[in-house]
């Protein structure tokens, strides 16, 4: 899975995606909570595509960092569909999406502080105890601070130092990130434990206001987030990347010219790095 | 625990605007940020619960419909982590608080009901097919049914009236809906209560049409004779053209 560019299987492209008509990503990223439990035609399309790539998981509703606690059931479900779809690696993001035991559906940023990476820590290795897999923690974008009282690279790093689990490296938050919040993110980048990213995800954002970016996965990527990501490559063994696309799925051949995009980056770096190796 | 009260606290407040709209106190917010936050989870529920209920918001209208969806996020708590099971809370709880006796529309929660289930047949998990040759007798076999399929009851005939018909035929309806075995696409029946009698009898009493067709006469209020019979023959054989009917269990 090295140096390989996947593509998220959403329903909009699946057809497409499983006829490997425009669309031809090495291997495929779902979101289990969107397969979970499921029959019919769309458990038919999902055996086709286990069947036929590489699979990876992206969770959105384990809710790391909020205050109740875990949803051992849902979590135990989970385990089962990761190891009945072979899946080669399951991250998560760094946020929390349930409040007073509500679901939200949604990113919401975690105070960066001390206890909440104490709790943080203590929930990743639990789940990675019964998951018995890493879980990659996603830096996630996020569009203000809450009663932080640490930078967010801090926040980040030791929560991944302890809890002794796997980073995914979304490149495209990072841009956000530094534009909503006004830092460098070359120097936020250079200051992550490289050596953990085990996944990149790239994707395209939305301004909405001169100072706002929106991280929607709906838009072609920039030429800025290309730059960060061949800049970040360099500095990291080769990874799988996904191209994460959401919606806005009518040029499929703009998403495969994305795909082809990063491949060419990284064949750039990573192959000559094999070779001389 | 790790977590100071001060920083649940902080948590729960954010969580609480989003679902309520109600603006809380948070420290070291950049002004003008945290509504994203809502909007975005506003379309999320919003696309969720549109997607799976066109006909409801059709009929409601837009003003009423989006009531609904407030009061359900900020009131209820939805447990779900899987968004598109989010309809089904939905509808339980507007259903479990007479909202539509409340609103004046009480037809809104077989509507709610048969759009969900449409949902709940397309999506649910596989049931295992049982063994079945094509060639048989339907009065002397028995039968092998599809089995993902449910049988619901309606009080208002939404599955096959616009509701401003539907809302004059208050009832005792049944609709049968069931997955189709090679495209999984949801079909449904419109059924009275003998026809629901008499699948239920022949599935799951495991029964021949022969061995019941007295009781179902008797039932009907009609003479077991020839006319039974040929309704009996329309019926079964126009369900198995259907694929509600597989066919006959191999003796």
């Amino acid at each position: 899975m090295e140096g390989k560019v996947g593509l998220g299987l959403r329903r909009d492209i699946a057809e497409e995606i499983l006829d490997s008509r425009i669309l031809t990503p090495d291997f495929l990223e779902f979101a289990p909570e969107n397969w979970m439990g499921m029959g019919g035609a769309w458990k038919r399309v999902m055996d086709k595509a286990v069947d036929r790539f590489p699979i990876t998981c992206h969770g959105l509703s384990l809710s790391l960092g909020s205050p109740e606690e875990l949803d051992w059931q849902f979590i135990r479900e989970l385990k089962s569909f990761l190891d009945e779809n072979r899946v080669t690696i399951y991250s998560e993001h760094l946020s929390y999406t349930k409040s007073r035991n509500a679901h939200l559906y949604d990113l919401l940023p975690i105070p960066f502080r001390q206890d909440a990476i104490d709790h943080v820590v203590d929930r990743i290795r639990r789940v990675q105890d019964l998951l018995e897999r890493p879980l990659a923690i996603e830096n996630v974008s996020y569009y203000t601070p809450v009663a932080a009282e640490m930078t967010e690279v801090q926040f980040v790093n030791e929560i991944v130092e302890r809890a002794d689990c796997k980073l995914l490296l979304d490149v495209n938050n990072v841009y956000v990130n530094a534009f909503n919040h006004r830092y460098d993110a070359k120097e936020f980048i250079g200051a992550l434990p490289l050596e953990r990213v085990a996944y990149i995800h790239m994707a395209g954002h939305e301004q909405v206001e001169p100072d706002l970016i929106i991280d929607t996965h709906g838009q072609p990527i920039i030429d800025p987030v290309y730059e960060l990501f061949e800049w970040t490559i360099q500095k990291m063994d080769p990874v799988p990347v996904l191209l994460e696309r959401d919606f806005n799925f009518e040029d499929l051949e703009q998403i495969q010219g994305e795909l082809t995009q990063i491949k060419g980056i990284l064949n750039r770096h990573w192959e000559v790095t094999h070779a001389s190796a | 625990m790790h977590l100071r009260k001060e920083t649940i606290t902080i948590q729960e407040r954010l969580g609480e605007y989003c679902r309520t709209g109600v603006e809380l106190e948070l420290p070291g917010v950049t002004p003008g940020r945290i509504h994203h936050y809502r909007r975005l989870i506003s379309n999320v529920v919003n696309d969720t619960l549109h997607t799976a209920f066109p006909i409801t918001v059709a009929a409601l209208g837009g003003n009423q419909w989006e009531l609904l969806v407030q009061d359900f996020f900020a009131d209820g708590i939805p447990k779900t982590p899987q968004v598109w099971k989010l309809p089904l809370e939905f509808y339980q709880y507007h259903t479990g608080r007479e909202t539509g006796k409340r609103i004046g529309k009480p037809f809104l929660d077989d509507l709610l009901y048969f759009e969900w289930m449409e949902i709940e047949i397309h999506t649910m998990p596989d049931r295992p097919f049982p063994d079945f040759v094509t060639e048989g007798d339907l009065f002397n076999d028995r039968l092998v049914f599809n089995p993902e399929h449910e049988i619901i009851q309606l009080s208002f005939p939404v599955h096959t009236h616009p509701v401003r018909k539907a809302i004059d035929l208050e009832g005792e309806h049944y609709a049968l809906l069931y997955r189709m075995p090679e495209s999984g696409h949801v079909q449904f029946l419109d059924l009275s209560a003998l026809n629901i009698y008499i699948i239920t009898r022949l599935q799951e009493e495991k029964v021949t049409l022969n061995e019941i067709k007295n009781e179902i006469a008797r039932v009907a209020g009609i003479e077991s004779g020839r006319y039974l019979d040929e309704a009996l023959q329309k019926f079964l054989g126009d369900l198995m053209e259907r694929k509600l009917i597989f066919g006959f269990i191999q003796n």
